[in-house]
């Protein structure tokens, strides 16, 4: 009954036909395109990896096997290759967030309050052309400059820094610098969208105050923005946590992300539940670690994203 | 005062640090598609060529996966606008507390790993598929339709965005200007609200339609036994890179300047004509400047420019130059095959370490009247030429990975 009262208004501004529209798209895509196929992966990586015949049958029963194989492998011992790819997925992240967060604070800044409005304008556009390349181009442009042969290792060679080629991508170097670059837009704005809101006022007053330019920062600027720096970190943190085309792309031969695991349960190994409990863990993982870090930084859930 | 001007400094030079790292790689990747050395590089740089470009327009599976990627893009275009206006009509209209709730449901598939999304959408049909008593040849294990629904999923929560975005700055008073006149909801709806949300159906549909061309994450799950234009390219750089990837890079990159160029010239004349007045009259006053900003002249011009940059590329043979090159590579390891063939005498005795004795093919190769030749070869390391290293068998170590 409280559902309908809150959908009334809407009836009753644009119509019936309107509001049935609105009422059963919403629904669909709610239910149908989101909740329903999330909780079929969920009962699905409650099952046996079973051929088609025998689904439906006596063996056709749930079990907790393949959240055990991640934990414990197959016998029993500690499953520390793929606990250590999850636990490095998360630390990697983490850190391209902290890479995101020093890249993006200071430009969202100068956007907001230092830039004249056409020098603003150019620096959106330059910010959003990028983007425009699909990301796994932008992954190939990464692996051309960070290549055995690529254009870090002669320039390094040239210049006498280096005599043999560094491999950037076995160090996981071209993977971070790709990673970061990945999702800067999605750090930007958030940020952008809470500095835009501070007074400049304020920042003449603290100056005036004879206040220098880093406490500036710290006690008027970066308290205004710590919303649009949540919002960013939690975004750039889920999305690197899942990215798939920058780790297959860049990432080194022998260590791997944890998409990639889901990926290999799926498309080499043909386990289906398996790999669908991999992916349970992983969005549970990040939705975890998101939760505690905004414990940890008193960051309140409904500050994110607005 | 200085320490404001060093702030001043440290800023721009900090700005200028972040759009190189933002520029370079594409500038990087761009024009390594001209290089014609068969691994995409800048230095060393063998010859200006057009063949990559060539040899993409021959690729029949990457214009394949472009057929299929177009198709996928309109059908998400087509499903995810209506959906993300619904529920940012939805949004703007229903109870404060519900709205807080639907907010987080709505943007919860931006949050979410594309590789999930993609996995439940294919596993959730699949299942409804078999429940169903469907064969795997029916609609719910049909690539198109799992990745159109996969990428609608998020792909909504976009064009929501961008909705919502636009309806916050709605005057609500014009639709009740228009009840008062005697207009049922819906007409208002359609006559009012609809026209004035016409510039964010537009972006929400292109934003959608890139964001589909470019998905990898969910595609790569939900197109089964189907290819994309990203799946199929990222399997080419999966397998082996060469630069008629950067070629796809630069024909990217020029349509969407293309695009951006033509929507800019589009927006400021459409600007200052809402504006009116001076500003209008900086435009109309003048017929040539006029004709020249005119955003299809700009479009024509910038289509010339392509076109006259296709027809020169596609007849520019860069035969002889590559024959040069490889003229030269086969000269070089002539060269240092010679050499160690003959390493003749007066090697060992220029490095004036070891006796003449201890070289291994020292008494084979070398009879007695060439091994005291002083005009025999310089010593056989350190090859002056770029391509040198590579081809002696020590230098291959370079490359090969420093295995422990």
């Amino acid at each position: 009954m409280r559902l309908i009262q809150d959908i009334k208004p809407l009836f009753a501004r644009y119509g019936t036909g309107v509001g049935l529209f609105v009422t059963i798209a919403v629904s669909l895509w709610v239910f149908v395109l989101i909740v329903l196929p999330q909780i079929a992966m969920v009962e699905i990586s409650f099952g046996h990896n079973l051929p088609p015949a025998e689904r439906g049958g006596p063996k056709d029963v749930y079990t907790l096997s393949n959240y055990a194989y991640f934990l414990f492998g197959n016998d029993g011992s500690f499953n520390a290759l793929h606990v250590m790819i999850m636990v490095k997925t998360v630390l990697a992240s983490v850190i391209v967030t902290i890479f995101d967060v020093v890249l993006c604070y200071p430009i969202a800044f100068v956007l907001a309050h230092g830039a004249r409005p056409a020098a603003a304008r150019l620096m959106v556009i330059g910010l959003i052309v990028p983007y425009w390349v699909n990301e796994v181009l932008r992954a190939f442009a990464f692996r051309i400059i960070f290549g055995a042969t690529g254009l870090v290792n002669g320039l390094g060679q040239a210049l006498g820094f280096w005599d043999e080629p560094i491999d950037f991508i076995r160090e996981d170097v071209a993977l971070y610098a790709g990673l970061t670059y990945a999702y800067i837009l999605l750090m930007i704005f958030p940020i952008y969208n809470a500095i835009e809101a501070l007074d400049r006022n304020q920042i003449e007053a603290a100056r005036d105050m004879g206040a220098s330019w880093w406490r500036i920062h710290w006690r008027v600027v970066i308290p205004m923005a710590k919303p649009g720096i949540a919002s960013g970190c939690t975004m750039v943190f889920m999305l690197t946590t899942g990215a798939l085309a920058a780790p297959q792309i860049l990432g080194g031969p022998s260590n791997l992300w944890f998409t990639q695991l889901v990926y290999q349960w799926f498309n080499e190994a043909s386990n289906w539940p398996r790999g669908s409990a991999y992916a349970v863990i992983l969005v549970a993982v990040c939705i975890l670690f998101t939760f505690l870090m905004m414990r940890v930084f008193k960051v309140k859930i409904g500050e994110i994203g607005r | 005062m200085t320490s404001s001007a060093l702030v001043r400094f440290g800023t721009a030079t900090f700005c200028l640090l972040f759009f190189a790292y933002l520029f370079g790689p594409l500038i990087i990747m761009v024009v390594t598609a001209f290089n014609s050395s068969s691994f995409p590089r800048i230095v060393p740089w063998d010859c200006f060529t057009t063949d990559w470009f060539g040899k993409l327009a021959a690729d029949a599976k990457l214009v394949h996966g472009l057929g299929n990627s177009l198709f996928i893009g309109a059908g998400v275009v087509l499903v995810a606008t209506p959906v993300g206006l619904a529920a940012a009509l939805a949004l703007s209209e229903v109870g404060p507390r519900l709205r807080g709730m639907l907010y987080t449901v709505f943007i919860s598939p931006i949050l979410m790993p594309g590789i999930v999304i993609g996995i439940s959408t294919l596993l959730f049909w699949g299942k409804i598929g078999g429940g169903l008593g469907f064969g795997f040849d029916s609609v719910f294990f049909n690539g198109f339709f799992l990745t159109i629904l996969g990428q609608v999923c998020f792909i909504s929560a976009y064009s929501m965005l961008v909705f919502m975005a636009r309806i916050q700055r709605f005057d609500h008073t014009l639709m009740e200007a228009a009840l008062d006149m005697g207009a049922t909801p819906g007409q208002a709806f359609v006559k009012i609200l609809l026209p004035f949300l016409r510039p964010a159906i537009f972006s929400s549909a292109v934003l959608a339609f890139l964001a589909s061309l470019e998905n990898y994450n969910t595609t790569v799950f939900s197109i089964v036994a189907e290819s994309t234009f990203t799946t199929e390219l990222a399997s080419k750089v999966r397998l082996g890179i060469d630069p008629s990837i950067s070629a796809v890079a630069v024909v990217i990159i020029a349509t969407t300047l293309f695009g951006a160029i033509v929507h800019e010239a589009w927006q400021r004349r459409a600007n200052a004509l809402a504006q009116g007045g001076a500003a209008a009259q900086r435009i109309l006053g003048n017929p040539a400047a006029a004709f020249l900003r005119h955003p299809a002249t700009v479009g024509a011009i910038l289509a010339a420019v392509v076109g006259v940059a296709i027809y020169e590329g596609s007849h520019y043979d860069s035969s002889a130059c590559q024959q040069d090159i490889l003229d030269a590579k086969r000269r070089e390891q002539q060269r240092l095959f010679d050499e160690q063939r003959l390493p003749a005498a007066p090697a060992p005795e220029s490095s004036g370490s070891a006796p003449a004795p201890s070289t291994p093919y020292g008494g084979v190769f070398a009879p007695g009247g060439l091994g005291g030749t002083p005009a025999a070869p310089a010593p056989a390391p350190a090859p002056s030429t770029p391509y040198g290293g590579v081809f002696a068998p020590g230098g291959l170590g370079g490359g090969t990975k420093p295995n422990p």
